[in-house]
């Protein structure tokens, strides 16, 4: 991969780090709300945002060090992004289960769903930039060719999974930050 | 949309009723003890079927247990 492509990712990857601290930031707890232990929900939310930014940084790296086609040509890449997928989201996915047996009582109640249910926006709107950055991208690298390889196929649909997660994580934590009114 | 101004006395019923613990109240309402404790620090508004759990637990109306003052 040429210096010009792995500076934008790298650069792309860092305004996002960004972009998501200043949310963080802007979101923060006031201080009568910081003594507030977090809801199961919410731990989950974090776990999750741990978890893809973790398995995002790592399909960074593959694409990286061995090149955007790595699932095609590298059995040991490919092998080591199904690894960091499935032990990723195994983790994500097992961690409500302990988090379900450690919590007494109600685990999620209206306030939680409530979240839950307006996290979608925070992914949906992280699907679609992705989606617009994809198209854009490829379509100025590849119009001249006509053509495009398919691994671009692989990358796009697991970069967009991934970021969508991340998404959904991130929307979580936020909504915890917020004040809520349940529309009764 | 304007926010509205719900005010409640969970904190203090809870404490006349045995000085029940925020994990009880939440058991018996059916809802999470984080949710108590943003409804007590007033940065929760709950929905209607949730606030009369609460007063029901409390044996009071819900008038009792919270305050409409309005929306800003």
């Amino acid at each position: 991969m040429n210096v010009f492509w792995t500076t934008l990712v790298l650069l792309s990857g860092l305004l996002v780090v960004v972009l998501v601290g200043r949310l963080m930031w802007l979101n923060r707890p006031q201080a009568e709300m910081r003594d507030v232990p977090p809801a199961p929900l919410e731990r989950l939310g974090w776990i999750g945002l741990g978890v893809t930014t973790a398995i995002g940084a790592g399909l960074l790296m593959l694409v990286v060090l061995v090149g955007t086609d790595f699932i095609d040509v590298n059995t040991t890449a490919r092998l080591t992004f199904w690894v960091l997928m499935l032990v990723g989201f195994g983790i994500w996915g097992a961690s409500w289960y302990v988090i379900k047996r450690r919590s007494g009582g109600v685990v999620v109640d209206e306030r939680d769903r409530a979240i839950l249910a307006r996290s979608f926006s925070v992914e949906s709107v992280i699907v679609l930039l992705m989606l617009v950055t994809w198209t854009i991208a490829l379509t100025e690298v590849f119009s001249d060719d006509g053509v495009m390889p398919i691994t671009y196929l692989q990358l796009i649909f697991w970069s967009t999974f991934i970021g969508g997660a991340f998404g959904r994580a991130l929307g979580i934590v936020l909504g915890y930050r917020r004040e809520i009114v349940v529309d009764a | 949309m304007p926010k509205a101004n719900i005010s409640n006395d969970i904190r203090r019923l809870r404490f006349e009723l045995g000085e029940m613990t925020q994990q009880d109240l939440a058991n018996r309402a059916g809802c999470t003890r984080q949710t108590i404790i943003v409804l007590e620090k007033e940065r929760y508004v709950p929905s209607l079927s949730l606030a009369f759990r609460i007063a029901r637990v409390f044996d009071r109306t819900i008038e009792e247990v919270f305050e409409y003052s309005g929306e800003e």
